[in-house]
């Protein structure tokens, strides 16, 4: 089987523009070894797991959140083209403001108390997936002077095997922060446009909610035929 | 071939975002010995990192891989955030070996994973609950073959309560664990 030269796709653990990097990436390399069965089988996620309002991170407060509403619409596949069916997608972000509902934000922005920032869903048998939400806003980090992280989302997929998990996150079209920012920017430039939604309005809500869309792909263990 | 995508940190504002309640009590269908996987994680000046997450995926004590729910949760899968000292506990079933596809034996392990401010991408290994002349043929101690990088995957059975494995990992620089690509 031809190996995908992941190298080119996926950001390095030491990558020093991104300060935390340096104490925290491994030194030595990576051993390789073939996933184990029990890596090419995962965790099933019972349907009770995930409610069906989990997906419209909207309506969890009294009122409507603050910000520019969007819908985002996608499919998660393999990399051989194949949906990846029912299988657990968590997002979670910040708000309209920037600003997160944990004890460590320090950001000087305002909660908005109808906005959580937290969703879940199970892709479908085609592998889709439909998220209602606020657009994000950028928010400060102390990473370097007059670091601002891009608005993005936060994903957490664990596709239908253990050796597929993945964590990323997805940024948004013509953002000029992302030229700024070392965690974007760690990605190698083969990469980094797999990360930014596209503006697709069909898929949003005529007069309410702006549509983006974006796919994402989970890498089948190498060597090994996922057939999932 | 459709590019898979990249890779980003989960950090740092994941915690309340992805916690599950009891992720540290790993279930399963049946029984077996209950055990505790528990030790800090430090970065590469020995820091305890106080926001990692950290995950684990074994088999159950016959070495079979879960494959059911009891309705809320998945079996065999554990999650956790590690504390401000650094620190993680899973309790959980004393996992049995399995055989691999050309009929090699791994011996009893869990699979982790580790998510991080700082860390572009998991950090994956497998900890053996195994000492170190029970595990000399599993396939990753072969890979790896030099012991004393390979004692950095072995948890250590507590002499004073034979339930608990002790398993510190340390990210970077000495006594670093090994970490994998699948
Ligand atoms: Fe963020």
């Amino acid at each position: 089987m031809a190996e995908t030269p992941v190298a080119d796709i996926h950001p390095p653990y030491l990558y020093p523009d991104y300060n935390s990097t340096r104490l925290r990436a491994p030194s030595q390399p990576l051993v390789r070894v073939a996933p184990s069965p029990l890596e090419t089988a995962g965790p099933a996620f019972p349907k009770q797991f995930v409610k069906d309002s989990e997906a419209d991170l909207t309506t969890w407060g009294r009122s409507a959140p603050l910000g520019e509403k969007m819908v985002l619409v996608g499919r998660v596949l393999d990399e051989g083209g194949r949906p990846v069916r029912r299988s657990l997608v968590e997002v979670w972000q910040a708000n309209a403001s920037g600003k997160y509902p944990h004890p460590v934000d320090d950001h000087d922005a305002p909660l908005d108390p109808n906005f959580l920032g937290k969703g879940q869903l199970l892709t479908d048998d085609e592998g889709r997936y439909r998220l209602v939400t606020v657009k994000p806003g950028a928010y400060p980090w102390q990473n370097h002077a007059f670091g601002w992280r891009p608005a993005h989302i936060h994903f957490s997929l664990f596709g239908n095997a253990y050796a597929q998990r993945l964590i990323t996150q997805m940024f948004f079209p013509g953002d000029p922060l992302l030229a700024i920012d070392p965690i974007f920017q760690s990605v190698p430039e083969a990469g980094r446009s797999l990360l930014i939604a596209v503006l697709d309005l069909e898929h949003g809500i005529e007069g309410v909610a702006l549509g983006y869309r974006w796919d994402m792909v989970l890498r089948g263990p190498r060597a090994t035929p996922m057939g999932v | 071939m459709a590019k898979p995508t990249p890779s980003q940190t989960v950090g740092p504002f994941f915690a309340r975002e992805l916690l599950w309640k009891d992720g540290g009590t790993v279930l399963f269908a049946g029984r077996g010995e209950r055990i505790t996987l528990t030790g800090c994680v430090f970065d590469g000046v020995g820091a305890p990192i106080f926001d990692a997450l950290f995950e684990t995926w074994q088999a159950d004590p016959a070495g079979t891989f879960p494959s059911g729910d009891d309705g809320a949760r998945p079996y065999g899968y554990g999650r956790v955030s590690t504390d401000r000292d650094g620190r993680y506990a899973i309790e959980t079933m004393m996992p049995g070996p399995f055989k691999g596809p050309g009929g090699e034996t791994y011996a009893p392990q869990i699979s982790v994973s580790i998510f991080a401010r700082g860390l572009l991408k998991a950090l994956r290994t497998r900890v053996f609950l195994a000492p170190l002349d029970a595990i000399k043929d599993d396939p990753l101690a072969r890979a790896i073959g030099d012991t004393t990088r390979l004692r950095t995957l072995i948890a250590a059975r507590d002499p004073r309560d034979p339930k608990i494995y002790r398993w510190d990992v340390r990210l970077r620089g000495a006594g670093e664990a090994v970490f994998i690509e699948l």
